[in-house]
């Protein structure tokens, strides 16, 4: 495949970390947020924290749609799949995030009809093929992943499929950078930009990161050279002052994005006058739901949901892991109680939440500080 | 678990990652297209997104959506 194994050249790499480090300045501290939870689980499976000079701290952001999802959205989730005739199609990771009172993977176990897809389109023909079924898509992610949620319904609409819906958990990126960068808490220098939900949204949007709050950005692709040219870039624009969105990942992501996700997007969802974000809190027109175009297919019409909201764990520090203020190790759960296979916090449900990450790839690396 | 969301690998579908496959047959008017990756493995990909796509093309394909064309002049 052309664009992998260059974007994974270990001389290359060295070149760039050598280049990282005579750009940082002695005696400064640079504290980087990748937002994106496929830039944390490259940086670990590369190692590529390893080759970063020790002033380089690379912070974790909210960029794992598994690990913003509330416990009262899981809930309504498994709500809507204890009806009868509903078959709910999720993502893999979806199946173990926890909800206040189990997860998808144990309501399949006592009974409901879960069933792991890898595509909305999956889902779609999962309806077709059962046509004695409601089939409920359980729809998460980015901008990244709602144009093909967008282009699935438009397509059970052509198509007249019935029996299908859409339980819509879609987010959108800026809104909760936006409240990172309000947030006290935080004290960073630059981003490291989603480079997928720019492929659909392009980088304009993030331009108001430089323009108002003073910080670089870059768009990043996920291969190991992408990520280090991206801190790299960061660091020049550090070095030399300038404070701009740049565009790393420019085989890839247009300026402006791609014009028939966002027409499509556009045409299939509405903005949520607010939604409750994992450790975050509620943040005010950050989430999609279907329009009024579509409600016919909005299972949310369709079959009755709790809607309850559902306080965290208290032992969980998800939501400060999330705003970048503590490391995943330093939780003080971290590795104990909360494992990938016994997970408390969402951080650790997906492969891409920072703690997953840590824990599979980098917990023997660390000692544990004391919470 | 589907091959997407293997817990080893990362999850392609939630992780923001897309994959590049190539496109080993077309139907246009349904605006679909069966892909292949390097293993041989074959999905049907939507492709209105970064229509119109040829065969042998390689496309980045998040969540069974084809969402760019690497390379392609922008």
């Amino acid at each position: 495949m052309k664009f992998v194994e260059e974007f994974r050249d270990p001389e290359l790499g060295a070149a760039l970390a050598a280049q990282i480090a005579s750009l940082a300045e002695p005696g400064r501290h640079y504290k980087l947020m990748e937002i994106c939870g496929g830039h944390t689980h490259a940086i670990y499976r590369y190692g590529l924290d390893d080759l970063l000079p020790d002033q380089v701290e690379m912070v974790h952001g909210p960029g794992c749609p598994v690990c913003v999802i509330p416990m009262g959205r899981v809930d309504d989730g498994i709500a809507i799949a204890a009806h009868d005739g509903v078959t709910l199609a999720c993502f893999g990771d979806m199946m173990r995030v926890p909800g206040s009172e189990r997860t998808l993977l144990e309501a399949k176990a006592a009974g409901a009809d879960v069933r792991v897809v890898y595509s909305p389109l999956d889902a779609l023909r999962l309806a077709k093929a059962n046509p004695d079924r409601e089939v409920v898509f359980f729809a998460i992610g980015f901008e990244t992943t709602a144009p093909s949620t967008a282009l699935t319904l438009r397509r059970a609409r052509a198509e007249r499929v019935g029996n299908f819906s859409c339980f819509c958990n879609h987010v959108t990126i800026v809104p909760p950078l936006r409240a990172l960068l309000t947030s006290p808490e935080l004290s960073l220098e630059g981003f490291v930009g989603p480079g997928h939900v720019a492929t659909v949204v392009g980088a304009r949007p993030f331009e108001f990161i430089p323009a108002e709050h003073g910080k670089p950005f870059v768009v990043s692709g996920f291969e190991p050279l992408d990520v280090l040219q991206s801190i790299e870039m960061l660091l020049r624009q550090l070095r030399e002052g300038r404070c701009e969105v740049e565009n790393q990942y420019r085989r890839v992501v247009p300026y402006e994005g791609n014009p028939a996700a966002l027409r499509a997007m556009e045409e299939v969802f509405e903005l949520r006058p607010h939604f409750e974000w994992r450790g975050l809190g509620t943040i005010e027109r950050s989430a999609l739901k279907l329009s009024a175009a579509y409600a016919e297919f909005d299972a949310e019409l369709r079959h009755a949901v709790p809607g309850v909201r559902v306080a965290d764990p208290e032992a969980c520090q998800c939501g400060e892991v999330l705003k970048g203020a503590i490391k995943p190790w330093e939780c003080r759960v971290f590795g104990t109680a909360c494992t990938p296979e016994h997970a408390i916090g969402t951080c650790m449900v997906s492969p891409e939440g920072a703690c997953a990450a840590y824990y599979n790839y980098g917990r023997f690396a660390r000692e544990k500080e004391p919470a | 678990m589907s091959a997407g969301c293997d817990h080893g690998d990362g999850c392609i579908t939630c992780g923001d990652v897309a994959e590049p496959l190539r496109v080993v047959s077309l139907d246009a008017e349904r605006e679909l297209a069966l892909c292949e990756d390097g293993a041989g493995r074959r999905e049907t990909v939507e492709v209105a997104l970064v229509a119109p796509v040829a065969l042998g093309e390689e496309l980045l394909v998040h969540a069974g959506t084809a969402i760019a064309r690497p390379g392609a002049p922008q």
